[in-house]
């Protein structure tokens, strides 16, 4: 039985200062959760976030940041060569926060 | 024309019972309880009952590697240690997989069992034998699910069924039919209802006896009149085999249309906020109802995380570039969050509710990998060494029980070997293993599992 994901998951994310919090996850899929960080529109860094609701990135080096909150999206099993999937990834679920430093 | 939910079966070409009974998700279950009544019907029940508990078996179809998940060696080689690292839990000392954060918070309720073994082949059938039953076995010589075993021992409460297997059997994983889900010689009174469908589904509902649009009698009226018509078809082909049926199936409508059973399948009756805590997925999903389940009167609920190892992301990690291409990447992203999430949220449920110390949730698999990473990057089959776990009831959670060597290859500590795992849950849910006998050849009573109990579980 191929495991069916029904509905989108969706979040809600807050900024205060450089920390972001998270809400609960509507329809949560129950996957790998990650807060996806970028900085001037390049991916710098992606951290858990199923254990806790807030994260705060530590890099202070000047520039616009952005975070959103990512959950895996498991369509099939497929894989390329190296085994990396083909069409299950990493799709956004809560609205991208900004500041600037 | 019989409608039965969305299907239409024409009655003047003669639909078989069979063809009514299979008819869409209803078909599934109603053919599953029936089996299930009848044969209740002329099995035995021990009434020599002891104080009982229940017991949630979550089966890790695959078995994920013991050194990527709850025996990390993070100090040996690379190729032995893997990609993971390890992460404290709240049990100082005790560290497990930095994928598992939500149950490392809950340490203090779990019993790591690490010098699990056992010495038969490596086939995944083999170790669901193990784990299933407490015993190896072939064709000629079955032996029952633990589930069944429990069932014969305690028998059932109220309408609901004492062993259910979500979401349905273990199929096709290599090597043979023989899974040990399945009453074998203590008789079909006794087999697993299988639900045989996916709760995660929007559409979900067990049994699926909605009347069809335009019906205008009730749904229970229009149900019955439909067996009816369909038993009056079939007496006029068949023997009197069909009507001894009867009672059963009567039994099944009584089953599936009793408030209790209704109210116990319906998840739609969880607010949203619990179903996303357990997860929207069909394991998560199987949990969920595994609660339910348990709350309701049913004593065994076994949840088999995956029913294949075959082309889908599943424990199996073989990294084989084909239909096992399991990776760390299935690990990482998709198998231990889910797993993670759904059982802390079990757990937590359970305990909140005041279930949890008259439950037994027992995490089992069929063997451990190979302590080395193969060529690919996977592991394989390796039934010498592996960790499974349990919590609830009268275990002591906190502690492990057992150890291996250094690279996770062998018991280096205390063995356990997997008779020892069913005695003990047969222990912790009240049975006493001298006095509640199996029938064995010529009805001589036989231990329903050649081992003791792991004391230290309890102590």
């Amino acid at each position: 039985m191929e495991q069916k994901f029904d509905g989108t998951p969706k979040a809600e994310l807050r900024l205060q200062g450089r920390k972001v919090t998270r809400t609960a996850v509507m329809n949560d899929w129950g996957l790998m959760l990650r807060w996806l960080v970028k900085k001037d529109s390049k991916e710098i860094a992606s951290v858990p976030a199923r254990a806790v609701d807030s994260y705060e990135h530590p890099d202070s080096n000047p520039g616009t940041y952005t975070i959103v909150l990512q959950s895996w999206k498991y369509v099939n099993y497929k894989k390329d060569p190296k085994g990396e999937f083909v069409e299950s990834k990493f799709v956004d679920i809560s609205n991208t926060v900004t500041y600037t430093i | 024309m019989l409608n039965i939910g969305s299907e239409k079966l024409p009655l003047c070409s003669g639909p078989t019972r069979r063809s009514f009974l299979t008819a869409g998700t209803a078909g599934m279950a109603a053919l599953s309880l029936p089996v299930l009544n009848r044969l209740q019907a002329t099995g035995k029940v021990n009434e020599d009952k002891a104080k009982i508990s229940n017991c949630i078996v979550i089966f890790l179809v695959g078995s994920p590697g013991q050194n990527d998940t709850w025996d990390m060696k993070p100090d040996a080689p690379e190729n032995v240690r893997g990609k993971f690292k390890p992460t404290q839990t709240n049990v100082t000392g005790i560290r497990i997989c930095e994928h598992f954060p939500l149950m490392a918070k809950m340490m203090d309720k779990v019993s790591l069992i690490r010098s699990l073994h056992h010495k038969t082949g490596a086939t995944h059938e083999n170790g669901q034998r193990w784990m299933m039953t407490g015993h190896d076995f072939n064709a000629d010589a079955m032996k029952p699910h633990m589930g069944s075993v429990v069932s014969r021992v305690f028998g059932s409460r109220g309408d609901l069924p004492a062993n259910v297997i979500l979401p349905g059997p273990i199929g096709n994983t290599g090597a043979g039919p023989l899974h040990g889900q399945s009453a074998a010689y203590l008789g079909s009174a006794h087999e697993p209802f299988f639900l045989n469908a996916d709760p995660a589904r929007a559409d979900f509902k067990v049994g699926d006896l909605e009347v069809p649009v335009g019906e205008s009698a009730s749904r229970l009226d229009a149900r019955k009149r439909l067996l009816e018509q369909v038993d009056d078809l079939q007496r006029r082909t068949e023997t009197g085999t069909t009507t001894a049926l009867d009672a059963s199936y009567q039994r099944a409508f009584r089953l599936l249309t009793s408030p209790e059973a209704k109210r116990a399948f319906n998840l739609s009756d969880e607010p949203s906020p619990i179903r996303d805590r357990y997860g929207r997925n069909t394991f998560g999903q199987s949990c969920l109802m595994a609660r339910r389940l348990i709350e309701s009167g049913v004593r065994m609920v076994t949840v088999n995380h995956f029913d294949t190892v075959f082309n889908l992301s599943c424990w199996d990690m073989h990294a084989d570039g084909g239909g096992l291409n399991n990776t760390y990447h299935d690990y990482e992203r998709m198998l231990c969050p889910q797993f993670d999430w759904a059982y802390s949220a079990l757990i937590q449920d359970l305990e909140d509710r005041g279930m949890l110390q008259e439950t037994v949730v027992a995490v089992l698999s069929e063997f451990g990998r190979t302590p080395q990473l193969n060529a690919r990057g996977g592991r394989d089959h390796y039934p010498a060494a592996w960790t499974n776990f349990l919590c609830g009831g009268n275990i002591r959670g906190g502690q492990v029980i057992g150890a291996t060597d250094k690279i996770g290859a062998r018991p280096a500590d205390s063995p356990v070997e997997p008779p020892q795992i069913l005695a003990s849950i047969y222990h912790a849910m009240g049975i006493n293993l001298d006095t509640a006998m199996m029938p064995g050849p010529g009805d001589r009573p036989v231990r329903m599992v050649e081992a003791e109990p792991i004391r230290q579980l309890f102590s």
